[in-house]
C-alpha cells in the first residue's frame, strides 16, 4: 500500500471514529459565560417599595462578609470556635454569590487563616466541593459504630485552635481518619439560594395539588413532604427539606458552619459528641452569646441581626436566568425539555410552581418559579442513602434538588460526589430508588436524544 | 467523562502538594483514638429508616412481600404468579410503599446481555383503594385519572377499554410520546382492594404487544363475583372505612411519644370475633408503629356477616394526620 493509499485508508478510519463519537452523549459541563444568576428579584432591582434594594444589597454585604473570632482581624464577629468555612459567600460562590460549590475550595486556606493549626481531611481538595462533614451513629469506645445511636449530626471539620484570636481554646478535630475507615462519614454539599424567596412563598396547598397531580404516574414515583415539627406544615429548605424557612436556615448555618451563636441559634456549637458529654470548654467560648443579635445602638438597616440580613438577601435573590442557546443551540434544548418531561423526570422535578401572594415585593407575588422540584421527599435508595434522619426523612430520602441553575454548577448530588451530569443522573437508579424506572426511559433515548437532554439541563 | 480523566491527575497532585505542609504541622486528634480494628459500617445499606412498612407478624402476607425467584415474580398477598419474559431480570427492588398507599412490587428488564437490552422495561405496582389520593375507587376510575392527568405531549393511542386477561377483567391503557419514541401499555386490574398495574414500556411497540400477550400466562386469584362483600376464597372480605361509626365498638387512641406529622396509612384484618389479629403498617416509625399495634390490639369491633355468619375484614384507617386530598368519588364502600 502507497503512502496516499494509506493515508486514505487512515482518513476514512478517522472519520468514522468521529463519526461515531459524535453520537457518543456527553456532559457539555459548566456553561460559560456571564453567571446566570445572582441578580435581585425585578422588583427589587427597580427598588419597589421603596428602599427593598438597600435591604438586598445590605444582606449581600454581610453575606460577603468574612468572620474572626473577635471580629477585629476579620470584620465579622464570632468564628468558631467549630466551623467548616468563615464566610456564607466563600462557599455559596458559584456562579454568583448566593450559589454553591466554587471551583476553588476555600476550606483549604480557611483551615490554617490566621494561625489556625487544623489538619486538612483527605476529603477536601483545592479543586473538590465544598463540603462539611456527619456521621451517621456515635462510636463506641472502641472506636466501632454504634448503629443502635444514631447521631447524624455535622462535624465541623477545624477549629479555631491556633489562631491569633483564639486564646488559650484548644480543641481537637474529629477523628475523620476513622470515620473514613469504619465507613462511618456521609458529606453534604452547599445547597444553591438563587430563587429562595420563591420556594419559601409556595403555599403548602399549591405543593399538595401538585402531588396529587402525580397520583397515576406509572414510573414508580411516591414522594411525601418534611413537616416542620413545630407547626406541622411543608417544610422545604436543605437536602431533605428540613428547614422551614430562610430565617431558620441562615440561623442554622451561621451557627453550624461557621459557629456564630445567633438569635435563632443562641449557644456556641459542640460537636453532636461533645454536647452529650462535656459541651465545649468555658475557655473557647469566648464572646457573649448569642454573638449575632439585633443592634440596638444603629438606625434602620443596621439595626437586622446578620442572620435577619442574610435571608432577606436569600429571599430577594432572583432564579436564574437559562440561556435558550447554549449548549447545543435552541432546537436541541427545546428537544431536550420535551424529552425531561416525557420520559418522566418532571415528575419530580416539576418544572415550575405558582407562589402564593406576597407581601414583601411584587416578584415574590404570584409569580412562576421555575424551579423543577417537587419540594417532596423520595426514596433514592441504598447508592444515594447517606443514613441521616432529618424531621421526617429517613436515611434514603431527599428533596427533589431544584434544577434551575444547574447549567453553571459544578458538582452534583447532596455528596458532590462527580462532576459529570451523565453520572448524576445515572446515580438516580438502585435498589429501593424511586426514580429507577425514569432511568430506565433516559435508557432507552438514542445517544442524541440523550444529548439533547444534557443540553437542556446545563442550559438551567 | 474524558475530561475528567484527563483533569484527575493534575488535581490529585495540586492536592496532594497542599495537604503534605499541613499533615506534617498537625496532629489530627479527636473524639475517638484511632483503632485498626474498629468494625466497619457495610456500605449501600439503609441503615437509618424513617417512616417504613411493617406488619404485626411475618406469617401474613403483605403486598410487599412478593419476590422474583426462578424466573417467576410471585406475591402471595395478591395470589399472583409472573413468569418474566425470557432473559428478564430484577436488577433493583423498588422503594417501600408510600404513605398514601403506593407500591412498586417490581421493576422487571432484560438482562444486560439479553438481546432486548435497554429495549423496555416492566414495572408491576398497587394502588391501594383505602389510601390513594387519586379520587378512585375502582381501577377504571384511576386509569381514567392517570389519563386526564397525561402530559399533552403525550398522545393516547388505545384509550382505557375493557379486556379480560388471564381470566381476570382489566383495564388497558395505551400511549405514547413522540418526542422520545417510547410506547405505554398500562394493564390494570383489582384485587383486594388494592388496584394491580402492569406498565409496560418500550419503543418498541412490538415488543409491548408480546410483553402484554405474555400476561396470558400470569396466574391470578379467581376473581370475586359482584356480590358486594363477597371476596374469593379463604380472603377476608375488604371493606372501606369499616373501621368507624358503630362497627367500632371500643376503641383506645394509641399514645404518641413524639409530636410527628406523617400520616401513617394502616390496613388491619379483623378477625370473625371482631378482634384485630394482622396489622400492616405501610409508613410509620418504629415508635409509631408500637404505639398504634398496642391500641389497635384493644379495639372490638362489630363482627361483619355474610349469609349470617361472621367473616374475616380487612380495612384500613389512618393515623396521624390526615393527608389533604380532591375528594374522592362517592362511591360508597369498596368491597369485594
Amino acid at each position: 500500500m502507497n503512502a496516499v493509499k494509506r493515508c486514505s485508508v487512515f482518513t476514512s478510519l478517522l472519520f468514522l471514529f468521529f463519526a461515531g463519537s459524535a453520537f457518543a452523549q456527553s456532559d457539555p459541563g459548566v456553561r460559560g459565560g456571564a453567571a446566570g444568576a445572582g441578580q435581585p428579584l425585578p422588583s427589587v432591582a427597580a427598588n419597589t417599595p421603596i428602599t427593598i434594594l438597600d435591604f438586598f444589597n445590605d444582606g449581600l454585604g454581610r453575606f460577603s462578609e468574612v468572620d474572626s473570632v473577635s471580629g477585629t482581624i476579620e470584620a465579622g464577629l464570632g468564628l468558631g470556635p467549630r466551623f467548616n468555612s468563615r464566610s456564607c459567600a466563600f462557599c455559596h460562590a458559584q456562579p454568583a454569590v448566593g450559589g454553591t460549590s466554587p471551583f476553588t475550595n476555600p476550606q483549604v486556606s480557611d483551615a490554617s487563616a490566621d494561625g489556625a493549626r487544623n489538619t486538612i481531611p483527605s476529603f477536601v481538595t483545592a479543586n473538590g466541593p465544598v463540603r462539611e462533614a456527619r456521621f451517621p451513629f456515635f462510636f463506641n469506645s472502641n472506636g466501632s459504630p454504634n448503629t443502635n445511636a444514631p447521631n447524624g449530626g455535622v462535624e465541623d471539620l477545624f477549629t479555631i485552635t491556633g489562631r491569633s484570636d483564639a486564646g488559650a481554646c484548644s480543641l481537637p478535630q474529629p477523628s475523620f481518619a476513622l470515620a473514613q475507615s469504619t465507613n462511618n462519614i456521609i458529606f453534604r454539599i452547599p445547597t444553591p439560594t438563587f430563587g429562595a424567596g420563591l420556594i419559601e412563598n409556595i403555599d403548602d396547598s399549591t405543593l399538595l395539588a401538585n402531588q396529587n397531580a402525580q397520583a397515576g404516574n406509572g414510573l414508580g414515583i411516591s414522594g411525601t413532604f418534611n413537616h416542620n415539627g413545630n407547626d406541622g406544615t411543608i417544610s422545604r429548605f436543605g437536602w431533605k427539606a428540613q428547614n422551614k424557612s430562610l430565617l431558620i436556615f441562615a440561623g442554622e448555618a451561621y451557627n453550624v458552619e461557621q459557629g456564630v451563636s445567633n438569635e435563632a441559634f443562641t449557644q456556641e456549637r459542640p460537636l453532636p459528641g461533645e454536647d452529650q458529654t462535656t459541651g465545649l470548654p468555658a475557655n473557647c467560648r469566648i464572646n457573649g452569646t448569642p454573638e449575632d443579635h439585633t443592634n440596638f445602638n444603629t438606625t434602620a438597616l443596621g439595626t437586622s441581626s446578620d442572620v435577619v440580613g442574610f435571608a432577606m438577601f436569600m429571599r430577594l435573590l432572583n432564579q436564574p436566568t437559562p440561556s435558550t442557546t447554549t449548549p447545543g443551540g435552541a432546537a436541541s434544548i427545546s428537544r431536550g425539555r420535551s424529552l425531561f418531561s416525557a420520559i418522566g423526570c418532571a415528575t419530580c422535578h416539576t418544572p415550575s410552581l405558582t407562589t402564593a401572594s406576597s407581601s414583601l415585593t411584587a416578584s415574590l407575588n404570584g409569580a412562576t418559579a421555575n424551579l423543577f422540584s417537587d419540594v417532596e421527599i423520595h426514596h433514592m435508595g441504598t447508592g444515594l442513602a447517606d443514613n441521616v434522619s432529618q424531621g421526617g426523612a429517613g436515611g434514603d430520602q431527599f428533596r427533589t434538588s431544584p434544577l434551575w441553575g444547574l447549567g453553571q454548577r459544578i458538582f452534583f448530588l447532596h455528596d458532590g460526589r462527580t462532576s459529570n451530569l451523565l453520572a448524576a443522573i445515572e446515580a438516580h437508579e438502585g435498589n429501593g430508588s424511586e426514580a429507577t424506572q425514569v432511568e430506565l426511559n433516559f435508557n432507552s433515548l438514542s445517544p442524541s436524544q440523550q444529548q439533547d437532554l444534557l443540553n437542556f439541563l446545563r442550559s438551567l | 467523562m474524558r475530561l475528567v480523566v484527563l483533569r484527575f491527575p493534575s488535581h490529585l497532585a495540586l492536592a496532594v502538594s497542599l495537604l503534605l505542609p499541613v499533615h506534617a504541622a498537625a496532629q489530627s486528634g479527636g473524639d475517638f483514638s484511632y483503632n485498626p480494628d474498629a468494625q466497619k459500617l457495610p456500605t449501600n445499606v439503609i441503615l437509618v429508616k424513617g417512616a417504613w412498612s411493617s406488619a404485626s407478624d411475618s406469617s401474613t402476607p403483605i403486598p410487599e412481600s412478593g419476590k422474583v425467584a426462578e424466573s417467576a415474580y410471585h406475591n402471595d398477598y395478591f395470589g399472583l404468579t409472573y413468569t418474566l419474559h425470557s432473559g428478564w431480570i430484577e436488577k433493583y427492588t423498588g422503594p417501600p410503599p408510600s404513605d398514601s398507599g403506593y407500591y412498586v412490587l417490581a421493576q422487571l428488564r432484560p438482562a444486560d446481555t439479553s438481546k432486548d437490552a435497554t429495549r423496555g422495561s416492566v414495572l408491576i405496582a398497587a394502588h391501594d383503594l383505602f389510601f390513594t389520593p387519586a379520587p378512585a375507587s375502582n381501577a377504571p376510575e384511576l386509569i381514567n385519572y392517570a389519563q386526564s392527568h397525561l402530559q399533552a405531549d403525550y398522545k393516547v393511542e388505545r384509550p382505557p377499554t375493557e379486556i379480560r386477561v388471564a381470566g381476570h377483567s382489566f383495564v388497558r391503557f395505551d400511549y405514547g410520546s413522540p418526542v422520545a419514541e417510547l410506547h405505554w401499555s398500562v394493564l390494570a386490574t383489582q384485587i383486594r382492594c388494592h388496584v394491580l398495574e402492569f406498565v409496560f414500556t418500550s419503543r418498541d411497540s412490538k415488543l409491548v404487544e408480546n410483553l402484554v400477550q405474555d400476561l396470558e400466562q400470569m396466574k391470578l386469584p379467581v376473581e370475586p363475583g359482584a356480590t358486594p362483600g363477597a371476596s374469593a376464597g379463604d380472603l377476608p372480605v375488604c371493606i372501606k372505612d369499616y373501621a368507624a361509626d358503630e362497627n367500632v365498638v371500643e376503641r383506645v387512641d394509641p399514645v404518641f411519644t413524639e409530636r410527628r406529622y406523617n400520616s401513617i396509612p394502616v390496613r388491619i384484618i379483623i378477625d370473625r370475633d371482631g378482634r384485630v389479629k394482622h396489622i400492616h403498617f405501610l409508613s410509620a416509625f418504629p415508635e409509631q408503629a408500637k404505639a398504634i399495634t398496642d391500641a389497635l390490639l384493644q379495639w372490638r369491633f362489630r363482627p361483619y356477616l355474610r349469609d349470617g355468619q361472621p367473616v374475616e375484614v380487612e380495612t384500613g384507617l389512618w393515623f396521624g394526620q390526615m393527608p389533604r386530598r380532591a375528594a374522592a368519588p362517592k362511591a360508597g364502600a369498596v368491597s369485594e
